[in-house]
């Protein structure tokens, strides 16, 4: 990927951005070819991000990582 | 020292006491802290948030009051009547100051919206209502914090409404007590830690419903502080009335349940958004193999016929190359045509300067010829006193045999002419 995106929300809203673009027609065939890749590697973030909540949900409870911490050397 | 004294410490200790009962008997409200009991009598402080005052009630005033059972505890909001008492103590036992209470009754609803009401407008004033508003809030964090009581069904709601957004990251739980007056700095001090922790990116406050009074820790202000100054943005379900408790009021989202909290925590749908992905990779490769096709006629005819393509460029190149060849000598040619013309100018100028001396000495001997002629014209010869014989035409007549011949002829003298008569010699 050229440039991971900031968040999930900034990657959608370009991808949104490409494919209005793509939409229109107006894109020439290098353009489309380029905003057609570049809009491949969004999804593949996105999927990537949801994929990351997707497994399970993970429990934790915070006196305990809070015990690991101060038991921790450091 | 110049002071009035010595007095025995006894009676001093007795007027001190007559002054304070001779003030104003007031209400107070406050907490309960310190509660213990005796045969005799109840002991409490009444506290908030800048000070406390010690309280005592006699056992039999506390019976006559007929408070609820376990009304009187810990963390709660009580208003006590009464006045400033002091115990003067006895050679044995210890002197005491204290406030009388003859009167308690729980805070009421009204009572404590008052309270509520002052706090809110003081907390507004201070901006602090803004700082989580401005927070950015991830549309799918990885990891958030919760803060509730460990059982709870706001605890059980809460990952329901997780579940249904299919969302499965990673909950830190602060468990906390969430009702009591040890529940405020718990919660506090939970929201902290969860904030201290890097990845948390929103953090869940709730609780289930319950009276104003139920919810009072809420209303803590101490709490509601570290709320408003929360690096990571806070999301409120606490009770089921929206606006009612003060956390709501600072937190960057307050919600009416613990399922719409999870909406909160967690913006986007994840089920919904799986599904708009899918559409999207559709759309891109629509738009890719779409692109290829709405050109492949194109591509099809020069393939068709190359030789002919060939041709075609063949011939817009020539032109182009003549083109540009024709600009080029037009060019050149007008580029020597200028530099001729420099070079005449120049050239003219450096000969007429190189001409300057020649002229002069062609002058010179022009003007020598110019005198030596002068010395043979006729005019200077008549000048002297001879006439020059011309005959009607002007030619000069040079013998006698021609003066005769003509018979008449013209003298001129150097300041004009007469006509004159030619006659025979008599000799």
């Amino acid at each position: 990927m050229t440039e991971k995106p900031e968040s999930y929300e900034v990657a959608v809203e370009r991808l949104e951005q490409i494919i209005d673009r793509l939409d229109s027609g107006q894109a020439g065939l290098r353009e489309t070819l380029e905003l057609c890749r570049e809009g491949r590697e969004l999804v593949a973030y996105c999927a990537a991000e949801l994929d990351a909540v997707g497994e399970g949900l993970k429990e934790l409870n915070l006196d305990e990582l809070a015990a690991r911490l101060e038991g921790s050397p450091s | 020292m110049d002071l009035p004294g010595p007095f025995p410490v006894g009676r001093y200790a007795k007027t001190l006491r007559d002054e304070l009962r001779k003030r104003a008997r007031v209400l107070l409200i406050g907490e309960i802290t310190g509660l213990r009991q005796t045969s005799k009598q109840a002991y409490f402080e009444l506290r908030d948030r800048e000070g406390a005052v010690p309280c005592t009630i006699w056992a039999n005033d506390l019976e006559r009051l007929d408070l609820p059972e376990g009304a009187l505890r810990d963390g709660a909001e009580f208003i006590a009547g009464g006045g400033p008492d002091y115990f003067t103590g006895s050679a044995t036992s210890s002197p005491a100051f204290s406030f009388r209470v003859t009167q308690l009754r729980l805070a009421g609803e009204g009572d404590l919206l008052a309270r509520l009401e002052a706090l809110r407008k003081q907390l507004r004033t201070e901006g602090l209502f803004e700082l989580q508003k401005q927070l950015a809030r991830p549309a799918l964090p990885k990891t958030i914090g919760v803060v509730t009581a460990e059982s709870g069904a706001a605890r059980r709601d809460l990952v329901v409404g997780l579940e249904r957004r299919g969302w499965r990251g990673t909950v830190i739980w602060g468990f906390a007590p969430v009702q009591d007056r040890r529940a405020a700095p718990a919660i506090a001090a939970a929201i902290q830690d969860l904030a201290a922790q890097p990845r948390v990116e929103a953090i869940v406050v709730t609780r289930g419903g319950g009276s104003l009074a139920d919810l009072w820790a809420f209303c803590d202000e101490t709490l509601c502080r570290t709320v408003a100054m929360s690096r990571v943005p806070v999301i409120s379900a606490v009770g089921h009335e929206r606006d009612s408790t003060l956390i709501d009021d600072v937190a960057a989202v307050a919600c009416s349940t613990p399922t719409h909290a999870a909406e909160a925590a967690v913006p986007l749908d994840c089920v919904t958004a799986r599904m708009a992905l899918e559409r999207s990779a559709a759309a891109l490769q629509r738009a890719a193999d779409g692109a290829v096709r709405a050109r492949t006629p194109h591509l099809a005819a020069l393939a068709r016929g190359p030789g002919r393509a060939l041709r075609r460029e063949r011939l817009a190149l020539n032109q182009k190359t003549r083109e540009i060849r024709a600009a080029s000598e037009r060019g050149v040619a007008e580029r020597l045509g200028f530099q001729r013309r420099v070079a005449g100018v120049v050239l003219e100028r450096a000969a007429r300067r190189a001409a300057g001396p020649e002229m002069e000495r062609r002058r010179d001997a022009l003007r020598r010829a110019a005198v030596a002629l002068r010395a043979h014209e006729p005019e200077r010869t008549l000048e002297r006193g001879y006439a020059l014989v011309e005959d009607q035409s002007g030619a000069p007549v040079t013998t006698a045999a021609a003066a005769t011949a003509a018979g008449r002829v013209r003298l001129r003298f150097a300041d004009g002419g007469v006509g004159a008569r030619v006659e025979e010699e008599d000799a």
